[in-house]
């Protein structure tokens, strides 16, 4: 393993045993998260057709809502530890920061992404699990993409004041290439993908995720320079 | 003279404010420097700007042979920074706070290596304690716990006396002896005369920004 790997590994090392000893951030995003879900299905009603039809759109905006609560998070406990730019002070490549700092954001919405799937197929009566191959490489691909924008904002914005309004002001234009592609994609693999649009739909997601990864590594030192 | 730290008309301002105005300091190898001053008056700010956390606004840093922004990397892996906060999650217990702090600074380190370093501190007791559940002075010996994972070169210490009883002030003493008998050089921030001073070669004071006259 290379010294950036294992720096990153031991952010995420940290950053996943400080969550697992108080998991109080990830409850409640749980709880926010089904909330969002249940405000749609009523806010919708009792049409199953419709909810079923918009089941794809309205679950990424709850993984995005939730989501942006968890990238506040990110740097958070660096500052409350004594402040994020303090990371800069080991040896090694400032980057590792970033790629494990971006880790811990995969795997929080990876494990909430395997309780809201099976949420949002119960809630809105759709069968996630006729396409789970594909759906998978969606929900990766989304989140990556997702993770990687938020994770570089959130370093951006930890020092300012008025940080939780800016962070989804910056996070949200940026993310519409990857809310549009990985809802059109879920959409067109849930009803069967007739008209083979969803693979269009994969590659401007994928090729997305690829240009914004190596933006963000490329830029990211500059981000904790004071 | 061998020298670790050559600042020469380091300015840096913050907005309209200037923090220093045109220091100019020489740490020699192997010597221990007591930084002085009152509140506000640049003594952090210069500690961060030789540690590479800050860069100047002018003037001309080297540290360790590097002319900043040169090296940087090869700076912090010789030298460390120990602020007046402390670095500490607390989540994490005390040695698993070390074991992150060793596995960032590339070194392998085993639990007994930890746990020895925790003792030395008078922290062995609370090594597997939460540091949520530390007060201020065990934070602060952690500090001091961290930086004895690693042979240095340079240490910066601010403010490193604050919420210490008098054993910590002491194990702050014997680290300080230690690094100056080992070559290392010392430059401690305190508004502590006589701990700041005890084993100081040269005292330097700031006024506004400025090293005052016939004190560097």
């Amino acid at each position: 393993m290379s010294a950036l790997a294992r720096r990153a590994a031991a952010i995420l090392w940290k950053d996943i045993l400080s969550e697992t000893r108080t998991r109080q951030g990830f409850t409640a995003m749980l709880s926010f998260a089904a909330l969002v879900l249940f405000m749609f299905s009523f806010a919708i009603g009792v049409d199953n057709d419709l909810l079923g039809r918009l089941a794809g759109g309205l679950l990424w905006v709850a993984i995005v809502f939730t989501g942006t609560l968890s990238l506040g998070r990110t740097f958070q406990n660096e500052e409350l530890a004594g402040g994020t730019r303090l990371l800069r002070l080991y040896p090694g490549d400032v980057r590792a920061i970033y790629l494990g700092k971006l880790a811990g954001n995969l795997v929080v919405l990876a494990a909430l992404e395997v309780v809201l799937f099976p949420a949002a197929a119960i809630l809105y009566g759709v069968d996630f699990a006729a396409q789970a191959g594909p759906l998978l490489l969606v929900a990766a691909l989304g989140t990556f993409g997702f993770s990687v924008i938020g994770t570089f904002f959130s370093a951006l914005t930890v020092h300012l004041r008025a940080r939780e309004l800016l962070l989804p002001l910056l996070l949200f234009p940026a993310l519409v290439p990857v809310v549009l592609a990985s809802v059109g994609a879920t959409e067109a693999f849930l009803a069967g993908d007739p008209l083979g649009r969803a693979t269009g739909w994969l590659r401007l997601l994928a090729s997305y995720d690829v240009i914004l990864f190596v933006v963000c590594v490329w830029i990211f030192p500059v981000v904790l320079e004071e | 003279m061998n020298l670790a730290v050559v600042a020469e008309g380091v300015t840096r301002r913050f907005g309209r404010r200037w923090a220093l105005r045109g220091v100019d300091l020489a740490v020699p190898r192997g010597a221990v420097v007591a930084l002085l001053g009152a509140n506000g008056t640049g003594k952090t700010t210069l500690l961060r700007v030789v540690s590479t956390l800050l860069r100047p606004t002018a003037g001309r840093v080297q540290v360790l042979g590097h002319a900043l922004p040169a090296g940087e990397d090869e700076i912090r892996a010789r030298a460390a920074f120990m602020t007046a906060g402390g670095h500490a999650y607390e989540e994490l217990t005390g040695v698993e706070n070390l074991r992150f702090a060793a596995r960032m600074s590339g070194k392998t380190a085993s639990d007994d290596d930890l746990r020895g370093a925790l003792a030395a501190v008078d922290l062995g007791g609370a090594a597997d304690v939460p540091v949520r559940a530390w007060s201020t002075g065990m934070r602060q010996r952690l500090e001091l716990a961290r930086l004895r994972l690693r042979p240095l070169e340079l240490v910066l210490l601010d403010e490193p006396f604050v919420s210490l009883d008098e054993d910590g002030v002491g194990l702050v003493h014997e680290a300080v002896r230690g690094w100056r008998e080992a070559g290392a050089a010392v430059v401690i921030a305190s508004h502590r005369v006589d701990d700041a001073t005890r084993h100081a070669d040269e005292v330097v004071r700031l006024v506004g920004g400025r090293v005052a006259a016939g004190t560097a």
